[in-house]
């Protein structure tokens, strides 16, 4: 366990030390952080004494190694716009993202597993057709399309849901959620739901395809000749294998989802760190983009470990502490 | 009234190009207490049996016409429900694969008490007592502990006797045996089938025992089905049907079966079989497959096995001190000949498969060397260093399908080393040189335009000693590559190797568990155990006066042909 | 109930001049906020408009570009160089603090210094207190635009942003990173900042002691969210859930204005948005008749009609009505047969190539602008290469002049005709400053002249003249290719009365917003 924690921690630096590189590589590509800065009448000179206090006019290596060496600090740069260290930034808005996250794979684990498994249980029922044909048909619709669509049939039309923004929130032992408010409950619906749509589909699919196949195994054939009820076979001997692979796919889905959250953010105005990076982009706030693309990492190293730990404890059959031979 | 009765059962699988019968109108009994064999090669229809008798054919396979009855009752075109009541209570089914028929995520006593509280009317607390009881009668030892186990913990004869424990635990009249031995090694066959069958006699129950060893019928069974393509052939006591084989299929069936008493020079084949794919006969001498140009001038042997030490990490740690090892191979030697063929025998873990890795290069071992033709291959730094030494040893593996791209035709699995190593001179010879290797092995030349997974794995088997072929090889290293065919093929593939050492000088290294096979086709053969080469010796010295005890506890076990005719090979 | 107790009397003091007015809550949606609570930190949009929310200017522009008194009760010209103020008595700021003139000449001295707001204020030498409520101001040449700039002092405390925080200079301006000034603010506006999450939201509410009695405006608590996308600002406006929102894209502005219980009001806007023909890096373009087929060729009543979809008024010259420059007899001139016979005057008949770049997330409709003047230009045998890039990645671009037409939208800092020039088209001179967005390289030393001149004289009437004239050579040159003014947009609910706050600056004076 420790020498596993132990190289993943290394992992994680490396990933880091090496999205920082091309981070910083394009950074002078991304335009002129200046132009955000200042107004369209202040001369170029000008610019340049900027230029020179920011340190933008320092060569590559120059840049990175006093980036880095910040760094080792735990100083990732000062956000240009926010004028505060963009680590900071970054981890305040990451709540609203962590959220409109949290509650996507909410929908994607309520949704995916009952239609996966029943739609693998009744392959010929014309209710997993319609499922098969609706997801197929989901994959296909951007998430752009599909938050328009909500925003536009249940908060202008209806006017049941909020249509921006995150509503109230509460502070939990220094954590602001939107989930113990009613408010910021309804503001989480239709972001989390557009959110959702992008992997339901693949979920749904995923789900079926291991159930089928958990379906077709020889244990599920040994336990039907043991002479077990069938829903004891589909729901423990089948839906636990299931339940496998969906958690290694899905843990490093929701990885993935972080980086989705920034159109979903965009189109919801939701404060997250996907909104915050566009916005970023935009105004080639070029410390938090690295900051962001860093983070971004990180969440991926972070996810995909707890999902080794998480299928270590589901999985008797896995070992962490050790590989066999 | 028999216990078990089956009446026409003809069993069908419809599709879209028509019907096709796997099963064709049969009928047998089975007593209390009496075991029965049902023989056959693949495709038989030996298995469907089974599996229709307790409603779990795999779709679309549908009972056509006939009835089943246990003990008078019928139970073949019953609902469900009430097909569940009898699955478990009333028959119980073991499996082929232990490893594959429990699941992994649950603990043996889940599995074994979920069955007695699904069959049984008692409390959770006494299931657990029977579970603890059956693990006992099954011979499992320490079951206080090992019931809080995963499968994953269990050897696999320890799990086939958990198999057995589970279907014996819903108190069956009838167990249905499908090949529960095929997968385990030859030491523990033994056990299970001895086990099987006291069990049977003990709690006085019938058993169907399907499977296509002829050794196990003879060991174990009191009478016999022999079927042939859906039909059963002949049916009787096992002493009448091997002793005096009425029909030319078992006749020819009996006579491929490797002889562990005797070496002969080839295997015969079994003769009866139509439509099939005629193996083409192969001259090797004029073919190109004989017209290696590799220079022989090297006159040592072969292949040098020096004291080479491998040991695997089991736990790993931080700290060095901490970790534990497995002692895979411990100080071995050997040395092949040019044309010699090698064999390796041992258990399950004795370390021959690791050998067999090392020498060709895919664990690097952790002391001592390999030469091949003198050239140290473990000093070998440079991918263009190996090259032209792998291309000259091969290896046949026991499960192929791992190791072909599942995007692949097979057209182009096969072809792949000959383009790779440029020994074709044009595509059109390349062309040919697969089609005759496909024909060769016996899946013919159209077999070349489907992909890996449209291929049982005895097809597949076939399929990647094709391959091995393909780069006209000086040295095969074969790890237990016959084990999972049926006789009549293991006998052609046994019998192309052997040619193919005759005309071409082929060396091998041969690696099974299956006594008989090794006594066919070996000319020396060494016995491991735990890592450790034991012994090595000349085949028939060590069938007839092995050296080491555990030489001697290995010949001892090898299943013996009983009651067959002596006069075989006029068959 | 204090805060109530303190709004009735307020109103009770207003009750004699408006109807009684009830306090009211509003939600206003803009594409972005404020930056910074610093005024003097970045000039743009965002700065200004928060400005005339937290802050009070000396004077501020009607929606006739006429100028009202604030701060600033009365104002005179003293001599050429030298402009009076006096100043309103009894202001208060949001700390408490009187404003005097103290106060006054501390903001200019430090706008002298902003690095964004200097150049506006270049021409003034000082500005000098001549007692607790006066000020002069003095350029150093005569300078006509003192009113215009004066729209730009937003006196702020300087009791308040003297001293020392964190050991730092409270009054410090700082482009990057926190200070002060960025966070804290005193100003004399109808509003005060009672909580700001950068990017999430700003909440005003109203200043209890705010000078201006007489304002109708009864917006208790307005807060400011910023909603980045056109369309989910506008679904926020649909579903009720805001009250206000600006910009309003074209594409959405039928769907708000047909909308029951939502009205659209527009105002003709003061940004000119222009193509500049370099005629350094493309010869061709250094021919007049060239220049002239272009203009000719591109449609730009087409552009505003069938892109724009009316929401912009087309140009002909640099400067909207209204403007100091601006001659009437300067129309559009969209014609392809003279755009083809010039072309062939200038022996250009079978046309040539040139290149062309846009940005696409800068101006309403950039790249599709660019896309359908490329298409125009081919119907006289120009061969456009068209790049559209993002902003971020357009301005390196335009600073080196990367393409032989370029794209680029300009609004007069001053709302005055000289300043389009200033930057656009006087010669690009690096010691001056002027020309420095000049791409199209466009160079006349009459026009250099006039516009130097003009910003020395300080009668209108002459001034307006020059400014006129130099449109008018800009017209006969072709110096760049006029396509439109951008109008100004915003959708609110019925109950708020904004046309009168809303004006072609896009400054909306929020405190003399009317909800009914």
């Amino acid at each position: 366990m420790f020498t596993f924690l132990v190289k993943r921690l290394f992992q994680a630096l490396i990933v880091m030390f090496v999205i920082s590189l091309v981070a910083f590589a394009i950074q002078d590509n991304l335009g002129d952080p200046l132009r955000e800065l200042v107004g369209q009448s202040v001369s170029e000179e000008e610019r340049q004494v900027l230029r020179d206090e920011l340190g933008l006019n320092d060569p590559y290596m120059t840049k990175y190694t006093r980036f880095i060496s910040n760094a080792v600090q735990g100083d990732l740069g000062t956000s240009y716009f926010f004028k505060k260290p963009a680590a900071e930034v970054i981890l305040n808005k990451l709540q609203a993202t962590l959220e409109l996250v949290f509650g996507a794979a909410l929908i994607i684990v309520f949704v995916s597993i009952p239609l996966g498994v029943f739609s693998a249980i009744h392959p010929k029922s014309a209710w997993t057709k319609l499922i098969m044909a609706l997801s197929s048909f989901g994959i296909s619709i951007p998430v752009f399309l599909t938050a328009i669509m909500l925003m536009y049939v249940f908060a202008i039309e209806l006017n049941w849901l909020p249509s921006y923004g995150r509503g109230d929130t509460v502070n939990v032992l220094g954590w602001e959620t939107g989930f113990l408010t009613k408010d910021g409950l309804l503001h989480l619906i239709l972001p989390c739901i557009s959110l959702a749509s992008i992997m339901l589909p693949l979920f749904i699919r995923l789900v079926r395809s291991e159930m089928l196949e958990a379906l077709s195994s020889e244990y599920v054939k040994f336990a039907t000749a043991k002479g077990l009820a069938m829903n004891k076979i589909y729901y423990q001997h089948a839906l636990k294998n299931t339940m496998l692979p969906v958690l290694t796919v899905g843990g490093v889905q929701i990885g993935t989802m972080v980086a989705y959250t920034i159109l979903t953010e965009t189109v919801f105005q939701w404060p997250g760190t996907g909104f915050l990076f566009l916005e970023a982009i935009n105004r080639v706030d070029t410390p938090l983009i690295t900051a962001y693309v860093i983070f971004v990492g990180l969440i991926f190293v972070v996810t995909n470990t707890i999902v080794d730990l998480l299928y270590g404890v589901v999985n008797p059959t896995v070992n962490i502490t050790g590989k066999g031979a | 009234m028999s216990l078990l009765e089956v009446k026409n059962l003809r069993i069908e699988y419809p599709s879209r190009h028509g019907v096709h019968a796997a099963v064709k109108s049969l009928s047998f009994t089975i007593e209390r207490g009496e075991i029965v064999g049902v023989v056959g090669e693949s495709g038989a229809g030996k298995s469907t049996v089974g599996n229709g008798i307790i409603d779990l054919l795999s779709p679309p396979g549908v009972i056509a016409s006939g009835e089943v009855f246990l003990e008078g009752e019928k139970v073949s075109g019953l609902s469900p429900q009430e097909m569940r009541k009898v699955r478990g209570s009333k028959i119980g089914f073991i499996f082929q694969d232990p490893m594959t028929s429990l699941n992994p995520l649950f603990t043996i006593e889940r599995q074994l008490t979920e069955t007695i509280l699904a069959n049984l009317d008692v409390t959770p607390q006494e299931a657990v007592s029977r579970a603890l009881t059956l693990m006992e009668q099954v011979g499992i030892p320490e079951p206080h502990l090992r019931i809080k186990q995963y499968p994953h913990q269990f050897s696999g004869g320890m799990r086939q006797r958990v198999v057995i424990a589970i279907a014996l635990s819903g108190e069956p009249d009838l167990i249905i045996a499908d090949e529960p031995t095929t997968a385990l090694d030859v030491s523990i066959q033994d056990q299970i089938l001895k086990l099987i069958r006291d069990l049977c006699i003990k709690k006085n129950v019938g058993c169907m025992l399907v499977t296509h060893d002829m050794g196990v019928v003879s060991n174990v069974t009191d009478k016999v089905a022999v079927m042939y393509r859906g039909d059963l052939v002949e049916f009787g006591a096992t002493q009448q049907v091997l002793g005096t084989p009425v029909h030319d299929y078992t006749r020819s069936l009996i006579s491929a079966v490797p002889r562990s008493d005797i070496k002969l020079d080839r295997f015969p084949l079994v003769s009866y079989i139509e439509e099939a794919h005629e193996m083409e006969k192969l001259d090797v001498k004029t073919h190109w497959l004989g017209q290696s140009e590799d220079q022989r001038i090297y006159t040592g042997p072969l292949l040098n096995v020096e004291n080479v030490s491998l040991r695997f990490i089991t736990k790993d740690s931080f700290f060095e001190s901490r970790r534990e090892f497995v002692q895979a191979s411990n100080n071995v030697s050997f040395q092949i000949q040019e044309g010699e063929t090698f064999g390796l025998v041992g258990e399950s873990g004795s370390g021959k498969s690791t050998i067999a890795r090392v020498i060709a290069g895919l664990y690097p071992p952790d002391e001592g060397k390999v030469t091949f033709e003198g050239v140290d291959l473990t000093a070998l730094k440079s991918e263009k260093e190996r090259r032209p030494m792998r291309r000259q040893m091969q290896m046949v593996f026991q499960n192929p399908y791992t190791s072909m791209n599942p995007r692949m035709k097979i057209f182009d699995i096969i072809a792949e080393p000959i383009r790779f190593h440029k020994l074709a001179e044009s595509e059109a010879q390349t062309r040919q040189i697969v089609h005759d290797l496909l024909d060769h092995v016996g899946l013919g030349r159209m077999a070349g335009v489907k992909y890996p997974h449209e291929f049982s794995g005895g097809q597949r088997q076939r399929i990647s000693i094709a391959r091995a072929l393909a780069t006209r090889p000086r040295l095969l290293i074969c790890d237990e590559p016959t084990s999972a065919l049926d006789v009549s093929v293991q006998a052609q593939i046994l019998n192309l190797l052997k040619d193919l050492q005759d005309e071409l000088n082929l060396t091998m290294l041969f690696i099974s568990h299956d006594l008989p096979v090794i006594r066919q086709v070996c000319d020396r053969i060494g016995v491991m155990k735990q890592g450790q080469l034991l012994e090595i010796a000349p085949t028939e010295q060590l069938f007839t006066n092995p050296q080491h005890d555990y030489s001697k506890h290995l010949v001892s076990l090898m299943p013996e042909f009983k009651g067959l005719r002596n006069d075989l090979e006029s068959a | 109930m204090k805060f109530f107790k303190t709004k009735l009397a307020v109103a009770l003091l207003a009750a004699g001049l408006s109807f009684t007015s009830s306090a009211a809550d509003v939600t206003v949606a803009y594409d972005a906020d404020p930056v910074s609570l610093d005024p003097h930190e970045q000039l743009s949009g965002g700065t200004m408009q928060m400005s005339h929310m937290l802050f009070d200017p000396l004077v501020r522009f009607t929606k006739e570009f006429d100028f009202e008194a604030r701060l600033a009760e009365k104002w005179e010209r003293i001599d050429a160089t030298t402009f009076r103020f006096n100043l309103r008595k009894g202001v208060k700021f949001h700390s408490g603090n009187t404003m005097t003139a103290d106060d006054v000449v501390w903001t200019f001295n430090r706008l002298k210094v902003s690095g964004d707001f200097k150049g506006v204020f270049a021409p003034y030498e000082k500005m000098v207190k001549v007692d607790d409520y006066t000020v002069e101001i003095k350029s150093t040449e005569p300078y006509p635009l003192v009113l215009q700039t004066a729209t730009y002092i937003f006196p702020m405390d300087s009791k308040f942003y003297s001293g020392q925080a964190d050991g730092k200079d409270k009054g410090a301006i700082v482009k990057h990173g926190n200070s002060f000034a960025s966070t804290n603010v005193s100003g004399t506006g109808p509003f005060i900042v009672t909580s700001r999450e950068q990017g999430i939201k700003v909440v005003f509410e109203r200043f209890d002691d705010y000078w201006d009695t007489k304002s109708p405006g009864n917006v208790d608590k307005l807060t400011l969210v910023p909603i980045k996308e056109d369309a989910t600002r506008v679904a926020a406006l649909l579903s009720g859930d805001v009250d206000l929102i600006h910009p309003v894209a074209p594409n959405d502005q039928k769907r708000v204005k047909t909308t029951k219980d939502i009205d659209l009001t527009t105002v003709a806007g003061t940004r000119i948005i222009t193509f500049q023909m370099n005629q350094n890096s493309n010869p061709a373009l250094k021919d007049v008749r060239v220049r002239q087929a272009i203009v000719h060729a591109i449609n730009n009543k087409g552009i505003v009609k069938k892109i724009m979809k009316g929401f912009a008024t087309t140009a002909g010259q640099q400067g909207p009505a209204g403007y100091a420059g601006y001659d009437q007899a300067l129309v559009p001139r969209y014609d392809l047969k003279k755009a083809k016979q010039l072309m062939k005057e200038a022996g250009y008949e079978k046309g040539f190539k040139l290149s062309m770049m846009a940005p696409n997330n800068r101006y309403v409709n950039d790249a599709k602008i660019a896309q359908a003047a490329s298409a125009m230009l081919s119907k006289i045998g120009i061969k456009v290469d068209l790049k559209t890039l993002p902003k971020a990645q357009y301005w390196p671009e335009f600073d080196v002049c990367a393409a032989d037409m370029m794209m680029i939208g300009w609004h007069s800092d001053t709302e005055d005709s000289a300043n389009f020039s200033e930057f656009l088209t006087m010669t690009r001179n690096k010691e001056t400053g002027k020309g420095a967005y000049n791409c199209g390289h466009y160079a006349n030393p009459t026009v250099d002249n006039l516009v130097n001149s003009a910003n020395a004289e300080t009668d209108p009437a002459k001034r307006g003249a020059m400014l006129q004239e130099v449109e008018q050579i800009l017209y006969k040159d072709a110096a760049f290719v006029p396509l439109h003014w951008q109008n100004l947009a915003w959708g609110a609910k019925s109950n708020l009365e904004i046309a009168p706050i809303v004006n072609a600056l896009n400054f909306p004076y929020f405190g003399d917003l009317v909800v009914k």
